[in-house]
Formats: C-alpha cells, structure tokens, sequence
C-alpha cells in the first residue's frame, strides 16, 4: 500500500490502530488514542537542552591526565556510544514513520529520533574538547572490528524491517516475484517484525546504553571527566524516556489494548524477544572485556559491568512481563542512582538543585586577588 | 486526621506532608527502590492494596490498576502498599 504524506480518507485518530492503520493525517494534539505519547512528548520537549550549555574545559586536562588504559576506556565507551546515537537518531524515523497510524506516536517518534540527534552532537562536542584530532576517534568507529560487531547486532532487526515495509509500500500484500525473486509481503510477517524490531530497539536503550553509562560515570566517581558525566546525565534522562515509549508500545501491543491482531504475534514472539535480551547482555560482557582488556580502574572492572549487565537485563526484562534470566538481583553499582535522579521533579526551584543553573555560570577558578574588594 | 501508611502489614508510619510518598518513605527509613523520581522510570513502583492516592507528578510508565509509583504521588487517607 503506497504511503500518503496526507491521507485525504476521512477516518477516526481514536480509533486506528499504532502501526499498520492508515496514513496519519491531521497532525492533533487535543485527543489522543494513547495517552501516553503525549506525555512523553511534552516531558521530552521541557527536557531539551544543548550540548554547548555544558561546560567541559576540566574534562581536557584530565583526560590528558589520565593512564593509556583509561584512556582506552573512555574513548571505546565514547565510540560505541556515538554508534548508538548514530543509529537512534535516524532509524525510529526511517523505521516506523512510514507505518504509524496515530499522530501523537508519529511526533513522538520524531521527538525522540530528534533528541537522539542532539546526543550525536553532543559527542562531537566533546571528542572536539578532549583530542587534537576527532577524526581519529570518528574514524575509528568503522574500522574498529569490535565495535562494528556491535554495529551488525543493533542495525539487524532495523534493516530487515525497513526492507520489508519498502516492499509492502512498493507491492503491497501478496506473493510478487522481482528479479527472479520470490517475496512475500503479508501483515502477519510485517507485523511481527515489527514487534521483535521495537524489542530490539527496547534492549538498545534499556541495557545497551545504560551499560555506557556505567563507565561515563564510574570516571565521575572519582571527580575526573566531570563534563562528560552532566552531558551523559543529560542524556540519560532522555533515555530513560525512550525506554518507556518502546516499552509501552512492546506492552500495548500485547496486552490488546491496541491491534487485537499483535496479541497472539507478540506471544509467539516471546522466546525471540528474551533471546534478544540474553544476545545483548552477552555482547555486552564481552564488550566489557574489551574495554578493560589493559587494565581496570577504581570502582568498576569487568567482572562489576558484567554484573551490572546481568541485573539491569533483568529489570529490563521483567518491565516488559517478562522473567528474569540471570541471577544477579540487586544492583551492583548502586552509585548509579545519585547521577539518574532527574532534579525535573516538580518542586518549587528553590528547593531544588537545577542542573541548568550550573550552565558555565559559575567560574570556579578563584585568585588572591578576587578577595581585593572584601573588607570585615 | 492523620495520614498512616502500612507497608507490607508490617510497618507503619504516618505521612508528614512530604513532597511525595517517596520522599516519606526514606524520611521513616523504609526501603524503596527509585531512580529517576521523576515518573518515568518505573523503579519505585508499588502496590496499593488499601486506600488512595493524590498524584502530584504524572506517570510516564505503564502501571496495572493496583499500582502506583511513590515519588509521584501522596496518601489520600489512609493507605496500605505491599513492595
């Protein structure tokens, strides 16, 4: 069925289903199908911030400062991180505008494949303020094999899904035959790829990142690479918001609140998703291996990530009704939590510390000669 | 009138006016799982099992009709939470 760009078919927004409805066409905020999208639209448009507003001149001479292992570190946690972002911040467009039938999931889409486009940014920001060279760093993002293994894993599930909505665009449902080729389009398989893309996209953000983030912070733990920690809280706190959308959307979609068609595709989908989980957390201890391979630094090594690892899939996991897989079942890193608080909540400013007063408003660097003008 | 809340029919404090349920659980030094204590991560979330609730921030995490998430909302009367 070929996409429209405004479906002139009069039709009901409440009642159309996510994905695989009609085209959207008036683009409304008043009402919505799913509530939610809304929510989470406004809560990510107050969180916007840029990534200039964060001060990181400290971050450069501690860098300079620190061991070549953590060195290694940092920057293979900063590489796979811009990977991460590279990917989030075009493919929940490309992936799921072509399909979403309710105007408030399609601007959420667009909000959040936008926020992941000032995260990219913000990583350039700081490569530019921590090395002499960033194309050393870019560069290596494609040319490090451990790193484009990751690449593969995460752009899997993205790229089959976009080749089998541009056939059901192109074709639309039924047996067709392209150069010699025999392809099925049909809503069932279209439908259930979906359901295991946005399961994958779900494990990006909801281990994958939160893995990164361990390490951004582990460094603030020791008051160095204090910059790079306020732009990964930033960034956290959008994630965190990503994660719920996949996470509403994977549980919409299986409860029959939405598509009464993706119940039945979701249960049979269960075992691919928790598959999904178990590759991931796998991937990513031995990615932990990789990053500590020359030696580990205060506060966190492997065999922590890798724990760390176990337990935040398992939270994951049991977010989406699923059951735990592994056995870690309290936090190993609970230090965490101080750098994921979000000081959004909504108290009166006074009484709370707002991370957007400390924008490069305070110059921290204090002489003899400021106490000139101070008399007792 | 005295809010009370009863955690796991086990412990029982009262309610002191905090900002939210959250921040009166850890000023009784009751344990609760939060992150974000914001509404949208879904750590402190808890059963009501007795009892309502006012919500002072929205949730942003999927929640059954027995559920609530502490660090968004405050007792309404008395309450019961099982963690």
């Amino acid at each position: 069925m070929a996409y429209s760009t405004f479906n002139k078919v009069k039709n009901d927004p409440l009642k159309e289903p996510m994905f695989f409805g009609q085209n959207v066409n008036v683009a409304r905020y008043d009402q919505q199908r799913h509530a939610i999208f809304e929510k989470l639209i406004e809560k990510q448009l107050s969180f916007f911030w840029r990534p200039e507003e964060v001060d990181l001149s400290t971050d450069r001479k501690d860098f300079m400062a620190m061991a070549e292992h953590e060195q290694h570190i940092f920057l293979s946690n900063l590489k796979y991180q811009t990977l991460l972002d590279s990917v989030q911040g075009r493919s929940p467009n490309i992936a799921f505008l072509p399909v979403v039938s309710l105007p408030e999931l399609e601007t959420w889409l667009e909000t959040w494949s936008f926020s992941e486009t000032v995260h990219s940014r913000s990583y350039t920001h700081i490569i530019r303020n921590v090395v002499d060279d960033p194309s050393i760093i870019f560069d290596d993002i494609v040319d490090n094999p451990e790193i484009v293994k990751r690449a593969e894993t995460v752009t899997r599930y993205y790229d089959l899904f976009i080749e089998m909505c541009s056939q059901y665009s192109l074709l639309g449902v039924g047996t067709h035959q392209i150069n010699g080729k025999q392809i099925e389009v049909s809503l069932s398989a279209l439908k259930r790829q979906l359901y295991l893309t946005v399961a994958s996209v779900n494990a990006l953000e909801a281990v994958r990142f939160y893995v990164s983030f361990a390490c951004s912070f582990a460094f603030a733990e020791r008051a160095i690479m204090e910059g790079n920690a306020k732009v990964i809280k930033l960034i956290a706190r959008d994630e965190a918001l990503h994660l719920a959308g996949t996470q509403h959307m994977l549980n919409l979609m299986a409860n029959g609140q939405d598509d009464p068609e993706m119940v039945a595709i979701a249960a049979s989908c269960k075992d691919e998703v928790i598959e999904i989980f178990r590759e991931a957390a796998e991937q990513e201890r031995d990615w932990a291996k990789y990053l500590f391979k020359d030696g580990s630094m205060i506060g966190l090594n492997a065999e922590i990530l890798s724990n760390y690892v176990d337990y935040i899939t398992n939270i994951r996991l049991r977010g989406l009704g699923f059951d735990e897989i592994f056995e870690v079942r309290s936090n190993p890193l609970p230090w965490m939590n101080a750098w994921l608080v979000s000081d959004n909540v909504q108290v009166a400013p006074q009484e709370a510390e707002i991370s957007s007063y400390l924008v490069g408003a305070i110059d921290s660097n204090m002489e003899d000669s400021d106490f000139d003008d101070f008399d007792l | 009138m005295s809010r009370t809340v009863t955690v796991n029919d086990v412990q029982t404090f009262t309610y002191g006016e905090e900002f939210s349920l959250l921040d009166s659980m850890e000023e009784h030094q009751i344990r609760v799982n939060y992150s974000c204590r914001g509404g949208y991560c879904g750590s402190c979330k808890v059963k009501l099992t007795a009892g309502k609730v006012k919500w002072v921030q929205d949730s942003l995490v999927p929640l059954e009709d027995d559920e609530i998430l502490v660090c968004c909302c405050v007792p309404d009367g008395s309450i019961k939470l099982a963690i």
